[in-house]
């Protein structure tokens, strides 16, 4: 008899250990490529087979995917830059992906070529999918399906210590309960008590990874805000930084321009950029997670 | 109460959707309840029928019908995933924000209720990304589930935000289900209200039950269950339930009538309900001389 091993602990059923990469969507990836190397993430390699590059800076790994030969049911990349996916690292991808997909989630159909690692992935909120990624200790997903780029440096450092915080997700009116089901159900997230925020931007609903490696934010259109457009759908990249106003202060000499009115002022707790290529901002937020620890 | 609370369903009507939409916009109604049927057998394809239900303007009170689900194991249990799958897909495509499900008659189906509240879970977990929630429903016939307190039960044992209540004036008086019932269960977690009367005083038998739900249904008060038709909705009214109404009328007669006479009858049977209810609503004239 096969007995499989999976002994995490009660909280953390699937193992998760952090964000693996955070993948964004555009069909014009050189005009983001530009924004995140202001933000401090470098080139460091491309997909063998598709228009999709990596960057990186500290533990952050982040994936700009301009292929537009696209999965069934999903929209092609639009010129407007869009979160479209995160890896979740866990203990056992396969194991993961099946418990999942036993729970209700759906499953997405992979785009491996031949030789290409098959990542499994479940549909997430919008047009967006969640991956689950296993290997990432002493073999690397990137190993396999990119190519480094020649003269860059494999590892280029982190910017004021920043590191993967968090996701905002844009979500419908009263759909809060709906999604937290889904990732206290699926993944083993836990709901932070109220009023327990990190960061500039208290609102919404704050969950916490069973990791404890990083946080999901759900964000219910705000009162008065019938006319705006609010689509459900990952909305804003949250990264932590031991000294938010060192970060802000590096940040702002390579030309990053952030919010400085009230009440989104850059402060001790956090800061928020400018809306850049039509959709993308990053938020800031004075971090206790450890820089390096993989989230 | 008001005619925004009622929809028509167009398993009352005859004809080609487009015309059924008309006919229940014409009547006054802004609310139908479609089934899966009028976009699977729509001639000019699912796309146009998803059309035609945009373009008429009417809000969707629900899609319908997910049947024979739950206590599935193995094969039988993925097969009626994957018709979940393709039903809440239709059922995003069309704006409809509930799916309804029927308590099973399935003979295969387990009578473990345990088993009931998994599948149900998951069914839940599946409509979250398409922010559809499931109404689930006792049918008078189901195999284990045949009552409302039972579906409550379940609904409520299962915990699921998006997982709700579907009530059946039908089924509730097939089954003689006392209205009081209702007290006990969260008027928020009832996500739409099905009414319908019928001709005879009793179905015994869940065949007789089947039999007449399929074929001899007529709208509230048309039939011989007005009084308890108009007390279950006045007591919808006063645990707090606001939702909506839709007539769910399977009968014989109505679909070989002109979609506007059936739809005038729908129109009269609401005008008939919200007198009902309001007269019900005032003060008892003997109470004030019982007061001390």
């Amino acid at each position: 008899m096969h007995v499989q091993e999976h002994n995490p602990e009660p909280s953390n059923p699937l193992g998760m250990d952090g964000i693996e990469f955070i993948e964004f969507a555009t069909s014009q990836p050189q005009a983001l490529g530009a924004l995140l190397q202001s933000i401090g993430f470098m080139p460091v390699a491309r997909h063998r087979s598709r228009e999709v590059m990596l960057y990186r800076q500290g533990s952050m790994n982040l994936i700009v995917n301009a292929h537009p030969d696209v999965l069934p049911g999903m929209s092609a990349p639009g010129a407007t830059p869009a979160i479209s996916a995160i890896a979740f690292r866990v203990r056992d991808a396969d194991y993961a992906w099946r418990r999942a997909l036993e729970l209700g989630a759906w499953e997405m159909p992979t785009r491996a070529s031949a030789m290409e690692l098959n990542i499994p992935g479940i549909h997430g909120v919008g047009d967006s999918l969640l991956y689950l990624v296993d290997r990432y200790r002493d073999f690397s997903i990137y190993d396999v399906d990119f190519v480094a780029l020649p003269g860059m440096d494999p590892h280029p450092p982190a910017i004021g210590e920043m590191h993967y915080f968090g996701v905002v997700q844009a979500i419908e009116d009263e759909r809060s309960d709906d999604w937290i089901d889904f990732y206290t159900q699926l993944f083993g997230f836990s709901v932070l008590p109220g009023g327990q925020y990190f960061g500039i931007m208290p609102k919404g609903t704050l969950l916490e990874s069973p990791c404890h490696k990083f946080y999901m934010q759900l964000l219910e259109p705000p009162p008065g805000s019938e006319d705006i457009e609010w689509d459900e759908r990952l909305l804003r990249l949250g990264l932590g930084a031991p000294d938010v106003r060192a970060a802000v202060k590096s940040l702002r000499e390579r030309g990053v321009v952030f919010v400085d009115r009230d009440p989104i002022q850059p402060s001790d707790k956090g800061a928020l950029t400018q809306i850049y290529l039509g959709d993308v901002t990053f938020e800031l937020v004075r971090s206790h997670l450890a820089p390096g620890s993989g989230a | 109460m008001n005619i925004d609370q009622f929809g028509m369903d167009t398993i009352t009507l005859a004809g080609p959707l487009e015309a059924k939409l008309r006919a229940v916009r014409d009547a006054g109604f802004t609310q139908i309840m479609l089934q899966a049927r009028d976009i699977a057998g729509h001639p000019d394809g699912e796309a146009a029928a998803v059309d035609a239900v945009k373009k008429s303007g009417l809000r969707v009170t629900g899609f319908q019908v997910l049947r024979d689900f739950e206590g599935l194991s193995g094969h039988l249990h993925a097969y009626k995933i994957d018709i979940a799958r393709a039903m809440l897909t239709m059922c995003h495509a069309l704006g409809s924000k509930v799916l309804l499900v029927c308590s099973t008659t399935s003979t295969h189906a387990t009578e473990d209720t345990d088993a009931y509240i998994r599948d149900l879970r998951k069914l839940a977990m599946l409509a979250v990304p398409f922010g559809i929630r499931i109404a689930f429903e006792a049918l008078s016939w189901g195999r284990h589930v045949n009552e409302m307190p039972q579906a409550w039960d379940l609904v409520m044992r299962a915990q699921r935000s998006n997982l709700g209540l579907a009530v059946d004036s039908y089924h509730m008086l097939a089954t003689r289900t006392p209205v009081e019932a209702l007290d006990d269960v969260d008027p928020s977690m009832i996500l739409f209200v099905q009414l319908a009367d019928f001709m005879w005083q009793e179905v015994r038998s869940p065949d007789e039950r089947m039999n007449t739900a399929r074929h001899f249904r007529v709208f509230p008060g048309e039939g011989v269950h007005s009084a308890e038709i108009t007390e279950l909705v006045r007591r919808l009214d006063a645990i707090g339930y606001r939702g909506d109404y839709s007539f769910e009328v399977f009968n014989d007669d109505y679909v070989q009538l002109p979609l506007a006479t059936v739809a005038a009858r729908a129109r009269q049977s609401v005008r008939f309900l919200v007198g009902q209810v309001r007269r019900r609503s005032l003060p008892v004239r003997g109470r004030r001389v019982a007061a001390p």
